[in-house]
């Protein structure tokens, strides 16, 4: 697809607009993504510890353990949430998910502490651990660890989704401006091949001689019929050498 | 989803009705969801070939006030979701008469919920492979009826005992779910009373084979350095544990739960050694039926003599990996008596036998003798059976019955 000289700046310009566009796009995706779907993980995994906890107090109460334990397990099965602990109000651990033992990390740390913190424990990867309190923390704390490997990963995905899309716009957008712009160029091209023809007509033969082809541009209603019934008035009225600027090569 | 039904054809159990659904005038059918695949598949092939053994010489003779008892099999692999969808079926599609002899506290925790939800059905769970809480307490407690002592008593006896003979630093070995925790929770509550704590904890992830490593979860016990370990798991994770402790030098008694499935766990450690008895001498193992080796039992007695003259096969369509069925096992014991206590209470319902009639019947049960030394009782404050924890050591390549605590393991 060839583009007329006069409009390759403005698809110039026409390219430039779409990458900026599409690079400004990508960067507020990229950071709104990232932002809320990392907010989302966290305000899930809030909610699920604090479900985890109010669920708690009847079976800390009422029932035994290994309903406790089984109420953890089946949270745990939700995609991205890798532990959960439960510990009494002295600290001690009621129920939990890790195999083979509980990381030495959380051992050591306050399970009182229900605000979210990031953790690294060895041999399992890297996590964000929000905590809920049981009966306002009288019964103690349910913590959720989610995967931070893994969030970034769905992350990742989705922005990728994001930019793909964006960048698929952004093809189609540059090949429409060039559609778009021949379309425009043409007319130019018709009232050019018109001139060029009619100036050739060096035997004298009048401008009916010219290629009917070129000739339809006459019969054009918007501004390149225009120019070209202006060229003729001004051939017919000046006389061959006024309208012919050179002689084409 | 395979299934089996052992006794009469399959089907839906409905026309020429005698009472509710599960029940014609030719007979009973009965529901069960278990084990059959996977590593544990040992438990619930053993505790249907003992049930079925039962089943099968009552429906050799008169039947159950002329009904045979047919047992609708289902597969759930030990697995929670499985045996759910089990029960669905069971309920809803095979309407069968009743649940019985499901295996494992993390499925039948989970299948509870149901028979509450579905309680204008009256559906009720007997005698289940477990030993947890949530069967025999508020809100489940009056959907289940228990033959067997609880995880509680079994730990607290091994604790108790532990203790007498010097052994008071006790860790835990449990599988991570709410079996495992079942049985943790009742060795901390038995060690709370003698004013100690669990000193080690390690877990296992439910279905781990006995080929995997049990290295790190050793390493973890080791560090806390403890008299004896209890240990709450199935036999392929907790023989593979037994091996592991004695390959890393961790020697101290190491105790088992009766879920374990004792013949299992033996084969597992012993098979294929030169030095067997390195690997089981520290073994002690609860249970929660009498030994099948003490002849001097009646039911013991009978039990021998009907599994050697029935043999049941574990269902053919639902064991598709290779099994070796033992002669007689602990479990197989259980099924048997389970099954027992069951054509008891069928022979009790009032004509024509309705699953309403299934709570007085049951609680109509005064010291009723199953031929082991201890008489059953039901009441609407008593839903478990049998109270009394047996403990069994290698001997000789067998389990026999643990007299002498001190002399077999003081510190």
């Amino acid at each position: 697809m060839k583009v007329k000289k006069l409009f390759q700046k403005t698809l110039f310009g026409v390219f430039s607009l779409f990458g900026f566009i599409g690079l400004s796009t990508s960067v507020l995706c990229v950071y709104t993504v990232d932002t809320h779907l990392s907010e989302e993980y966290v305000s899930n995994s809030q909610d699920i510890a604090k479900t985890i906890a109010d669920a708690s107090v009847d079976i800390l109460l009422n029932r035994d353990l290994s309903t406790l334990q089984s109420l953890i397990d089946q949270f745990v099965e939700i995609q991205g949430i890798r532990y959960i602990y439960v510990t009494n109000e002295a600290g001690e651990f009621l129920a939990h998910t890790f195999v083979p033992g509980i990381p030495e990390e959380i051992l050591a740390g306050d399970p009182s502490n229900t605000a979210t913190v990031e953790r690294n424990l060895p041999g399992m990867g890297d996590f964000v651990e929000v905590g809920s309190p049981i009966l306002a923390g009288v019964a103690g704390a349910v913590h959720v660890g989610m995967d931070t490997d893994l969030i970034a990963l769905k992350i990742q995905r989705a922005i990728g989704q994001q930019v793909y899309l964006i960048s698929i716009v952004f093809v189609v957008g540059v090949f429409a401006a060039i559609w778009l712009v021949n379309l425009a160029a043409r007319p130019v091209g018709d009232v050019l091949a018109y001139a060029v023809a009619v100036a050739r007509d060096v035997g004298g033969e009048g401008e009916e001689a010219v290629d009917p082809r070129h000739r339809r541009v006459l019969e054009r209603d918007d501004e390149a019929g225009q120019l070209a019934r202006l060229f003729l008035h001004c051939l017919r009225n000046g006389g061959p050498d006024a309208a012919t600027p050179r002689s084409p090569a | 989803m395979a299934t089996g039904l052992a006794g009469l054809a399959a089907g839906r159990v409905r026309g020429a009705s005698a009472g509710g659904a599960g029940v014609t005038d030719r007979e009973f059918v009965l529901g069960m969801s278990a084990a059959f695949s996977g590593p544990s598949r040992g438990l619930g092939i053993e505790l249907y070939r003992g049930a079925t053994a039962y089943f099968e010489h009552v429906n050799g003779g008169e039947g159950v006030g002329g009904r045979r008892v047919a047992l609708k099999t289902y597969d759930d692999g030990y697995q929670p979701d499985p045996s759910v969808r089990n029960t669905m079926t069971l309920m809803l599609e095979d309407e069968v008469f009743l649940l019985f002899g499901y295996v494992g506290t993390p499925t039948v925790t989970r299948v509870l919920p149901m028979l509450k939800k579905f309680q204008d059905r009256g559906m009720y769970l007997f005698f289940p492979f477990t030993g947890a809480q949530p069967q025999r307490q508020p809100p489940y407690g009056d959907f289940a009826f228990n033959l067997r002592a609880s995880y509680a008593q079994e730990t607290a006896g091994l604790v108790d005992n532990f203790v007498r003979v010097g052994r008071r630093r006790i860790a835990v070995f449990y599988q991570a779910d709410a079996y495992g925790r079942s049985g943790w929770a009742g060795v901390r509550a038995a060690l709370g009373r003698h004013g100690e704590q669990i000193v080690g904890e390690a877990s296992y992830r439910r279905g781990t084979q006995f080929t995997a490593s049990m290295r790190p979860q050793v390493e973890i016990l080791q560090a806390a350095q403890p008299d004896a370990v209890v240990c709450i798991g199935a036999y392929a994770a907790c023989a593979g544990f037994a091996r592991d402790a004695v390959d890393l030098g961790l020697r101290v008694p190491i105790a088992n739960l009766s879920f374990v499935g004792s013949e299992n766990l033996l084969k597992l450690l012993t098979e294929g050694r030169d030095n067997p008895r390195e690997y089981t001498d520290l073994l002690v193992n609860s249970q929660v039926v009498p030994s099948y080796e003490d002849t001097s039992i009646p039911a013991v007695r009978e039990y021998r003599e009907l599994m050697e003259r029935h043999d049941p096969e574990p269902p053919a369509e639902l064991v598709q990996e290779p099994y070796t069925p033992f002669p007689h096992s602990f479990v197989s014991l259980e099924g048997f008596l389970d099954a027992k206590l069951m054509v008891e209470v069928l022979s009790r319902l009032d004509e024509p036998p309705t699953r309403t009639g299934l709570e007085n019947a049951v609680f109509s049960v005064k010291d009723f003798d199953l031929g082991i030394a201890e008489r059953v009782s039901f009441g609407p404050e008593r839903r478990q059976g049998l109270q009394q924890v047996y403990y069994t050591v290698v001997d000789e390549g067998r389990f026999v019955t643990l007299d002498d605590w001190q002399k077999r393991f003081s510190a």
